[in-house]
């Protein structure tokens, strides 16, 4: 087990995601150390496919451990450009590195100043209670 | 389910102090997975190595007086009078329309002294209809919070044991009744994972010593203590059920393909009449297993289709097999699905295409030497 990890360079949401802003206008997303481990040993990723459109909130995937599943929950409305097709032979890298390796997919955000507008991580630690 | 508070193991201290994450049990607090271990690490020990559960949650449960084996046999499904003294047995308990109540372990002591192990949900259950069935003379005891369980998994099962000190070796199903550290405790050559292994059964209070020198050796061996969510991998592996599941008051012996639990020539037990004409009928579903062919993970009430998309069944129990790294359940399927066909299972909206096999999914390893 990992000590929480939470970077500050992240923004997050309330359903545990992070959202990493690149330098070519698009944003990386993955899920955070709280909801890897709450999961356990994941086992199943299904991501949406790269040229998706998804309106912020829209379960658009689902994260399977051994025991449960969870919805992936766009945090952004945008377009997806890219996944993380490693997850699929690979699952475990959402526990082991879940803001590295772990990556989920890529989104063009519509409005790039809606990023803005997610939880910093002060506000995410928040929700965790 | 009630707000009842969850009851706890005599184990629970030593959970909380590994960090163990819990969660609730037919209404007991228990561990699901460790720190350092998990569920895929947990279930792998088990497989390679040896892995150690604490499952006191389990029930205990005594039916005792002249007679008291010939009473439990002729209530309960299995045929006692094909083991003896020292030997135990998975039985069913069912309904009169032969619907299962609970499955357990019955382990004889002598002819007049009966020793049960049901699930935790349905103990108070068993004993509350063993109790008010039974003849003059005949005890049932409800002893629950008496003993501990913990079961010892794997093939180096017998090395852990035996550097304690404790027998090992005896017969797949049997037990011997011994002591350590001066201490009674019932040593059986059981288990629900499919692996070589041992549960023994200690007083409540002599449960957490006994644990810490077991845990000790298994460690030594590169095996961990391993939760709850390992044994539901493991079990569904070998396509053993889970009783709420995979067995219920309305899934019965017969289409759970644990007919041969059932002592169909007795002269009696619960159930028998509704049984023996839904065994002569042969229309209901039968439980079978699934291997994912595609990819995702089938869970239980997953509606499973043949291949020209109409409804042949539901899936019972489903998981992510650790030891194939693919999806299988245990399904309860039309009889017009054949072992080797093709279908498709519903997975939240999602079509995962499956084969129809017949459990284990993977090779038993419990009378291996």
């Amino acid at each position: 087990m990992s000590e929480p990890d939470y970077p500050q360079d992240l923004r997050y949401t309330a359903e545990h995601e992070w959202v990493r802003s690149g330098d070519d206008g698009t944003v990386r997303i993955g899920i955070t150390h709280f909801a890897q481990e709450a999961l356990g040993d994941v086992v199943y990723v299904s991501l949406p496919a790269v040229g998706d459109t998804v309106a912020a909130g829209d379960a658009n995937g689902e994260v399977e451990s051994t025991k449960s599943v969870s919805d992936l929950y766009a945090p952004l409305d945008g377009e997806v450009t890219a996944v993380n097709e490693t997850l699929d032979a690979t699952p475990e890298l959402v526990n082991s590195d879940p803001y590295g390796e772990g990556w989920m997919y890529e989104l063009r955000p519509s409005d790039a100043a809606a990023v803005d507008a997610l939880l910093d991580v002060a506000a995410y630690r928040d929700t965790l209670g | 389910m009630t707000e009842a508070a969850l009851l706890h193991s005599p184990l629970h201290d030593r959970h909380v102090a590994l960090g163990a994450k819990m969660a609730d049990f037919g209404g007991w607090e228990m561990p699901i997975e460790y720190p350092g271990g998990g569920v895929v690490a947990e279930h792998t020990a088990v497989r390679e190595k040896v892995g150690i559960f604490d499952v006191s949650h389990l029930g205990k449960a005594r039916v005792s007086g002249p007679g008291a084996a010939a009473y439990v046999n002729s209530s309960l499904t299995n045929d006692l009078a094909k083991i003896g003294p020292g030997q135990a047995q998975y039985t069913l308990c069912c309904n009169e329309a032969g619907g299962v109540v609970d499955d357990l372990i019955q382990y004889v002591r002598s002819d007049d002294d009966v020793f049960l192990i049901p699930n935790a949900a349905n103990t108070a259950t068993v004993v509350e209809l063993l109790k008010a069935n039974a003849p003059e003379g005949i005890t049932v005891e409800n002893l629950h919070d008496q003993y501990g369980v913990i079961a010892v998994q794997g093939s180096l099962s017998d090395e852990v044991l035996a550097e304690l000190g404790l027998p090992v070796d005896h017969d797949y199903m049997s037990f011997v009744e011994t002591t350590w550290e001066g201490l009674p405790v019932i040593v059986c050559r059981t288990g629900y994972t499919g692996e070589r292994g041992y549960e023994l059964v200690p007083a409540w209070d002599a449960t957490p010593t006994l644990w810490d020198a077991l845990v000790e050796k298994v460690r030594e061996r590169g095996g961990m203590p391993c939760g709850l969510g390992a044994r539901d991998t493991l079990r569904t592996e070998m396509g053993y059920p889970l009783h709420g599941n995979d067995l219920s008051p309305t899934i019965t012996p017969v289409m759970a393909d644990a007919a041969w639990a059932v002592g169909w020539n007795k002269d009696a037990f619960w159930g028998k009449e509704a049984l023996t004409q839904e065994r002569a009928a042969k229309s209901t579903r039968l439980m079978r297993g699934l291997v994912v062919t595609g990819r995702g993970i089938p869970r239980s009430h997953c509606e499973v289709m043949d291949a020209g998309g109409a409804v042949v069944g539901e899936v019972t129990s489903g998981t992510f097999s650790p030891t194939r790294k693919q999806g299988i359940a245990l399904a309860l399927l039309d009889r017009s699905v054949a072992l080797g066909d093709e279908v498709v299972i519903d997975v939240r909206g999602r079509e995962v295409p499956a084969q129809v096999v017949k459990p284990p999914f993977v090779e038993v390893g419990v009378r291996e030497a």
